[in-house]
């Protein structure tokens, strides 16, 4: 038994890694366990689209910030990287509907602080020569990327060693007893403070502060193709938010937009549904036409965490003293380090460079019985 | 020497176009078996110059006989000869 | 369509398992890749392709024309790219009827729809890596034997076979009597190791002396046959010209045209590890293997899994264990009855041809000293170009399993799936990790299985039709 962590973070995706490499950055020891390997579950599996056209309004300022961040990881991580690739990104309507959906989400968003434009169909040919024709209307912004997700934990790795982050790997916590011991797998850890980063699995983490955080979880379908010839070279969707697609410099497409397949918290993500595999693949080629000619070799899955509101659970657990929890952020990989980030500044007892998303929003059924 | 084994009674051969030549082959046999017969071991370069494309496991799995017939992406191992097929690259 | 029972694979255990299901009454569909069914050991050749017959067509002949007279319907040239159904439903649901996704002989898609299925989905070819194992004129063990026995096709004109197992002594035996020259014969295996094979082999006189016979063809044809040899390298400018092979510490050149290798068979559980059955890692059954009860059911309820698939044993076990599996079906659906006169009558058949074929599954197990002598030069993962070395660092950067390799190495990420080099880039994972094999686990099994043309599958549809889910709040 080793003295005391001054802080176990719990869950090693991108937002329980980032908030363990800005504590530990911050002069804290760090300790980051999970049940799994680092970055395995919806951070190292998402489709690594870093665009504000489908960033919820709300967490745009975030979201401009994490993307700087994403580009610059090399000089904040120890040299990893995603791959991230600063890129236009289009979001485009073909039908009335989806003009009117546009028109109304970009006018919101460019209100939130993303330097969205409409422009007509030949204008975002123009960017993304691959587009199909019959685009009403599209949302360009400048400002869209995309990164390599599946390397995401490779890509925190050294700097959370090099910051002198303890990383607990394949480490189940089957609990938390007072303040705080946690009962490992690999024996129990004990720590001054806890920061619950469990993605999906929030709400069971929760529990074990007799916290009821109710979390839906989502099962995102995801589709990549084998390497083609150059086709695009936007991050592009629909109006609707139910397409991404972009293609990575070894020539992969990947199509997601988050389609649902069938999985839950307890099983993971099960089974790709093949009707939803068909309809993803089929709004990707009425898009992007010169797709219909790509071969398709794997789809999988991601659970991605939902709040009762859809926004954040970023702060303070409200009642434990020491207790904080990030997580269900829409996108979230998007804004991930930054979010990560002001965690950290929150615990280090700093000032966060924006504001936090306080849980107690999403707890009075709690209060309410209590 | 023929690369066809003797004694083995075949459909009258046919012609395709692969790679910018005439070869004769016979319908049924499999683009990759006649590519070889006719000494076409390179079916293409492949996104490493080190590792061309070519035939290697005869079954489907391996993927690295990718090429196009008649403008369609094919694997060469499992698409039998018709007469007057192009082949080209994938 | 809704069938009873829906047979993948077209082999010798898929061919009996189908044959059995539907004489019993069944309604029964087989679906099989190529246009004809078979498998690689009794591969029927092409339409209009005529040879003098061997034992091998007459074999797979007489499970043909079973299955011809057995009502199954057969579905051959058909690409199956989706599994859904069975268990693979929200947590609550009923299990589902199975459901395949193909694409047919036509290029038009279809769906069927079953209550069981039973997978037979053969093996794919071990390859232990070596420098210029990507040349073209290398090519795999069982893919010369396609070639020789399908096609009627040599694969070069002065060849060396080597690896494991007896196919090398088949398929060097069909390229001398096709007029070829044999350079050399390199079999990894010691004669130690054949002659503490031959008791079990005694249960099969007549394949020890079609493997006799075999060898003193080559002996009498005066091929080098080299015992415990194994090929470092094979070399040349654009396309094979020679092959280096070490055998008892000397090292010879022999020129050669062609290079057939191949280091056993691997089961292909693509399909049982999409449907997360259990597996078991049996280095002595070729590696993971589902794991199944005596009736060939895997842990997932109405799933079974027959022939080499399941546990190599070879061509001569597998229509026993097809046919065991299609029983088990049957009882489990409720379809006719005295099922277990004719059951214990192929368990029996099963446990006679397993003995032989289980020595020769173990000559072609995956051998450590192998693995331990890749060079880090040499490439793993040919899609992706991953090398030794290149796995060796992701280990040392903390990549513990298989899946995680991929996303290091992006090896097993490229068209074939890791279905070529996912066995030996997890032995060499786990030989830089130092621990068991099994510890580096398997890739998650998805969709498709394998890749599909995306034209293929879209058919005709209209943008108003896609079923686009409701929007996420903005």
């Amino acid at each position: 038994m080793t003295a005391p962590f001054d802080c176990a973070v719990i869950g090693a995706g991108v937002m329980g890694c980032s908030t363990a490499l800005f504590l530990a950055r911050g002069g804290m020891r760090v300790v980051l366990i999970d049940r799994g390997d680092i970055c395995r579950e919806a951070s190292g599996v998402n489709a690594g689209t870093l665009t504000m056209q489908m960033t919820r309004a709300a967490l745009i300022p975030y979201a401009l910030r994490a993307h700087e961040m994403w580009l610059t990881m090399p000089e904040w991580c120890a040299g990893g990287s995603v791959l991230a690739t600063a890129c236009p990104g289009l979001s485009v309507a073909f039908t009335d509907g989806e003009v009117a959906m546009l028109e109304e989400r970009a006018r919101i968003r460019r209100a939130a602080g993303a330097p969205i434009e409409l422009i007509d169909g030949r204008a975002a040919q123009a960017i993304e020569p691959g587009l199909a024709d019959g685009v009403k209307l599209a949302g360009h912004c400048p400002i869209d990327g995309f990164a390599s997700a599946y390397l995401t934990g490779r890509a925190f790795r050294q700097g959370l060693l090099d910051a002198g982050v303890t990383l607990m790997e394949r480490t189940p916590v089957r609990g938390v007893d007072g303040r705080f011991k946690l009962d490992t797998e690999a024996g129990p850890v004990e720590a001054r403070r806890i920061v619950l980063a469990g993605g999906v699995w929030l709400e069971d983490m929760a529990a074990w502060l007799g916290v009821t955080l109710p979390i839906k979880v989502l099962i995102n379908q995801l589709v990549v193709t084998e390497r083609l010839k150059p086709l695009m070279r936007t991050v592009l969707g629909v109006a609707s938010g139910l397409l991404s697609l972009k293609q990575y410099a070894n020539g992969t497409v990947l199509i997601g937009g988050g389609w649902q397949g069938i999985g839950d918290r307890a099983r993971g993500g099960v089974a790709v549904r093949p009707e939803n595999f068909l309809g993803n693949v089929r709004l990707a080629a009425h898009t992007v036409p010169a797709l219909r000619e790509a071969r398709l070799v794997r789809s999988w899955l991601g659970l991605e965490a939902e709040t009762a509101d859809a926004l954040p659970a970023i702060g303070p657990i409200p009642g434990i003293e020491d207790a904080w929890i990030i997580g269900s952020v829409h996108s979230g990989y998007t804004s991930g380090p930054f979010m990560g980030r002001i965690l950290a500044q929150a615990v280090l007892g700093q000032a966060p460079d924006l504001p936090l998303f306080h849980i107690d929003r999403l707890l009075h059924e709690r209060s309410n019985a209590a | 020497m023929d690369l066809r084994i003797a004694g083995i009674a075949r459909p009258p051969p046919v012609t395709i176009a692969a790679f910018g030549r005439d070869i004769q082959a016979h319908p049924g046999e499999s683009v990759a078996a006649a590519l070889i017969a006719a000494g076409q071991w390179r079916f293409g370069e492949g996104e490493d110059p080190a590792r061309p494309r070519t035939a290697f496991c005869m079954m489907g799995v391996c993927q690295q006989c990718l090429l196009r017939v008649d403008g369609r992406l094919v694997q060469a191992c499992l698409t039998p000869i018709v007469a007057g097929q192009v082949v080209t690259p994938a | 369509m809704m069938f009873d029972l829906a047979v993948l694979g077209g082999g010798p255990a898929g061919m009996a398992a189908a044959t059995e299901a539907a004489s019993r009454g069944a309604r029964t569909v087989l679906l099989e890749e190529s246009p004809l069914p078979g498998g690689q050991v009794y591969c029927a050749p092409p339409q209009g392709f005529v040879a003098k017959p061997d034992r091998d067509r007459r074999d797979g002949d007489a499970l043909r024309a079973a299955l011809a007279a057995s009502g199954a319907e057969l579905r051959t040239g058909c690409r199956v790219w989706g599994l859904g159904g069975g268990p693979l439903v929200p947590a609550g649901a009923d299990a589902l009827p199975f459901t395949l996704s193909a694409l047919g002989a036509d290029g038009v898609p279809f769906e069927v729809s079953a209550r069981a299925l039973i997978l037979c989905c053969g093996t794919h070819e071990r390859i232990i890596p070596f420098p210029g194992w990507t040349l073209p004129g290398v090519i795999g063990l069982a893919a010369a034997t396609i070639l020789l026995k399908a096609q009627g096709m040599l694969p070069g004109r002065r060849v060396v076979v080597a690896g494991a197992g007896p196919l090398l002594y088949a398929v060097a035996a069909k390229v001398l009597a096709g007029g070829a020259a044999v350079a050399a014969v390199a079999d990894v295996a010691t004669r130690g190791e054949w002659l503490r094979a031959l008791p079990a082999l005694a249960a099969r006189p007549d394949l020890l002396a079609q493997g006799a016979a075999w060898r003193a063809r080559l002996l009498a044809a005066g091929v080098p046959v080299l015992s415990g040899a194994r090929v470092v390298a094979a070399e040349g400018d654009d396309v094979l010209s020679r092959v280096r092979i070490l055998a008892r510490g000397v090292e010879r050149v022999v020129e050669a045209d062609a290079l057939c290798v191949g280091h056993g068979l691997v089961p292909a559980t693509e399909a049982t590890r999409l449907f997360r059955a259990r597996h078991l890692h049996r280095p002595e059954d070729g590696g993971w293997v589902p794991m199944l009860d005596e009736g060939q059911r895997t842990s997932v309820r109405f799933l079974y899994a027959a022939g080499d698939g399941a546990g190599v044993r070879g061509a001569a076990a597998a229509p026993a264990s097809g046919r065991i599996a299609a029983l088990a079906a049957l009882a489990d659906l409720g379809i006719g009855e005295g099922h277990e006169a004719r059951r214990a009558e192929q368990a029996a058949a099963l446990a006679r041809a397993t003995r032989a074929g289980a020595a020769m599954a173990r000559m072609m197990a995956l051998r450590p000293e192998m693995v331990a002598a890749v060079p880090r030069e040499a490439i793993v993962c040919r899609c992706e170009g991953v090398t030794r070395a290149a796995i060796e660092q992701a280990a040392a950067d903390g990549a513990a399993t298989l899946n995680q390799l991929k996303h290091h190495t992006r090896c097993g990420m490229g068209p074939c799936q890791g279905r070529m080099c996912g066995e030996a880039a997890a032995a060499l994972l786990a030989d830089a990790r130092g621990v068991p094999v099994a510890e580096v686990g398997f890739a998650t099994g998805r969709m498709p299985l394998r890749p599909v043309p995306m034209d293929a599958i879209l058919g005709r549809f209209d943008y108003a039709d896609i079923p686009v889910p409701a929007p996420a709040p903005i």
